[in-house]
Formats: C-alpha cells, structure tokens, sequence
C-alpha cells in the first residue's frame, strides 16, 4: 500500500533525477533507492538533498549515518519528510 | 603534384538536427538521438548532442578501445549560463548538472557507458579545433597509436551572447576514425599552405565540416594556420 506522500516522492525522484525510463510503479517503496534497487549514485544522493530542501524544508548532513538511514528506501524517505518538514 | 596524405580518414559519423537529409548514411538528422549505447542510468544526464556523440562514437568505435580526442569551443552554453545566473540569484547548484558542466563531460559518460578505458583529451582552441584535433591525432598516430577517434562538438550559443559572434553556429556534432594506413575506401586528408587572401574569415565548424565530408565543400578553410584540407577518396 503506498501513501499519498509516497505517490508525491516518487514523482519528485522521478522529476528530480530525469529517471526517463522510470515510472512510478516501478518503484518499490522497500526496495532500496541507491546502489541496488532503483540504482541512484552519490550525485542522486545529492540532488534528492537539495530537492527535498526546496520542497519541504528539510537539511540533511550530506555524509552522516543517519542520511543514509532516511535515504534507504522510499518508506524511511517518506518518513523523514512526515517528521521533519516544514513546508 | 600530389601531397602526401597527413592521415586518413577511414570512417565518420556526423549529427545535425534539421539539417535537410541528403540520404547521407553516415548523418543523422534526428532531433531527438536515441543514444542507445549508453545504459538508462548514465543517458539520462545527457542532452542531445551527448546523445548523439555517444551514438556516433558506438558506430565509429565498436570494440570502444581507441583514444578519443574531443573538442568544442563553447561547450553547453546554455546550462552554463543557467548555472551562473543560479550563482547570482545565490540559489543552490544542481549536482547533477554541476557534475556535467566540465569540458570533458561528455566523453566522461561515454567512456563509462561503453568501458572505453583509452585516453581521452577535451579540447578547446578559440575556434581552431579542427587544427588542434588534427594536430593532437598526429601526435598519437605518430607514436605508434593505429587509430584515433576524433570529435567535434558545437551548439549554438545562447542568445545573450549571440551578439559578440559575427556568424551564428549551428548545433552540430562530427566525429571522424583517423589512421595512418591507407585503405580501401579511406580517403586521404591533405593540407596546403594559403594565401592571407584565401583565409576564411571563421574557423570550420562543425557543420562545414559536414558540408566538406558530404562532399558540397571541396576544401575546409582554416582561419589561423593559413591552411586548406582536401580529403580524396582513394581509387
């Protein structure tokens, strides 16, 4: 089951990252987003940070273990946006 | 009197959206290239001339085990000035786009995407890249290398600064397999001096190139060397 917020995050990452090829449904929301599963890179990293300061707010230390937690899937991305945004 | 041929040229591929299709094989005229040779992943940070530089350098280079000499003078002109006007308005860069804003960013994707783990050099001349492709690829012919792809690169400049050039540039991309070996169907590359009276007045592009390696141009005309370039098709 995939929540509003989720539906909104899959198309800000699609949007974001020129995923050309990629439609919403084929992101799994436990898959993982980096490296395996969906298979973003560091810069992807990156522009999802600025993408979700823009959007809603947030700021992330860009190299800390708990970026990497929130950056794991689109479950823990949603949930970092539910907890921490401001707009 | 003949002139010893500098190199030959042995294959090209040339892109130049809108151009009116002469059912050239080796020229694309595609507005949207596919460029299928690189994955999705890697793709998707290219514009249309990366595209088509990748599908070309495929075509032209199949084993992806030959050096690469690009050039281009200006660049991505418009996502440069994009970024520079982000800078000023104090907004944060794209990383993405950041990432891709150096010269050699486009023989970087491809070099990736086809595991090409040759040299490659990014070249820009103030207008006389063609003189320096053709330079640097005799230096590697020269030391041994059997083949060099060369690649030139232009699109048109943003209309800021579209006032500062005297001709307007057409968005184009070449690419040539050079080679010291004659062969069957290579044509020659010869050189010879000019007259100061016969100097174009603007160094090649990579549309004259086209015009010249479709055969509607006899000779290219450099700008500061004082040279012409003939290309004969061997018998």
């Amino acid at each position: 089951m995939t929540s509003e917020l989720e539906q909104e995050l899959k198309h800000l990452i699609i949007d974001t990252l020129e995923l050309e090829d990629v439609t919403p449904e084929d992101i799994d929301p436990d898959e993982p987003l980096f490296v395996e599963g969906l298979g973003l890179d560091s810069i992807d990293a990156l522009e999802l940070g600025l993408a979700l300061q823009k959007r809603y707010g947030i700021k992330l230390e860009s190299d800390s273990d708990e970026t990497r937690h929130h950056f794991r899937n689109l479950r823990t991305l949603a949930a970092l946006v539910e907890e921490r945004r401001t707009a | 009197m003949t002139t010893p041929a500098m190199m030959y040229v042995h294959d090209w591929r040339a892109w130049q959206p809108g151009r009116r299709d002469m059912s050239q094989p080796r020229l694309s005229v595609a507005e949207k290239p596919a460029g299928s040779h690189v994955p999705a992943m890697l793709r998707r940070r290219l514009t249309g001339i990366g595209r088509a530089l990748c599908d070309m350098l495929a075509e032209l280079d199949a084993n992806a085990d030959c050096p690469l000499l690009y050039a281009s003078r200006h660049g991505d002109g418009e996502r440069t000035l994009e970024m520079l006007n982000t800078l000023a308005e104090e907004a944060p860069l794209s990383p993405a786009r950041f990432g891709l804003s150096v010269h050699n960013a486009i023989p970087g994707v491809y070099s990736i995407g086809r595991g090409n783990r040759r040299t490659q050099q990014a070249i820009a001349a103030s207008g006389d890249e063609f003189a320096a492709l053709l330079v640097e690829a005799q230096g590697y012919l020269a030391q041994g290398e059997p083949t060099v792809i060369i690649a030139f690169a232009e699109q048109a400049i943003p209309a800021r600064f579209a006032a500062h050039f005297t001709t307007p540039i057409d968005t184009a991309a070449v690419a040539l397999r050079v080679s010291l070996t004659p062969a069957h169907n290579a044509w020659a590359l010869t050189s010879r001096p000019l007259a100061s009276d016969d100097t174009a007045e603007d160094s090649p592009q990579p549309s004259d190139l086209i015009d010249w390696l479709c055969g509607t141009r006899d000779e290219l005309h450099c700008h500061r060397p004082r040279q012409a370039w003939s290309l004969v098709r061997a018998e």
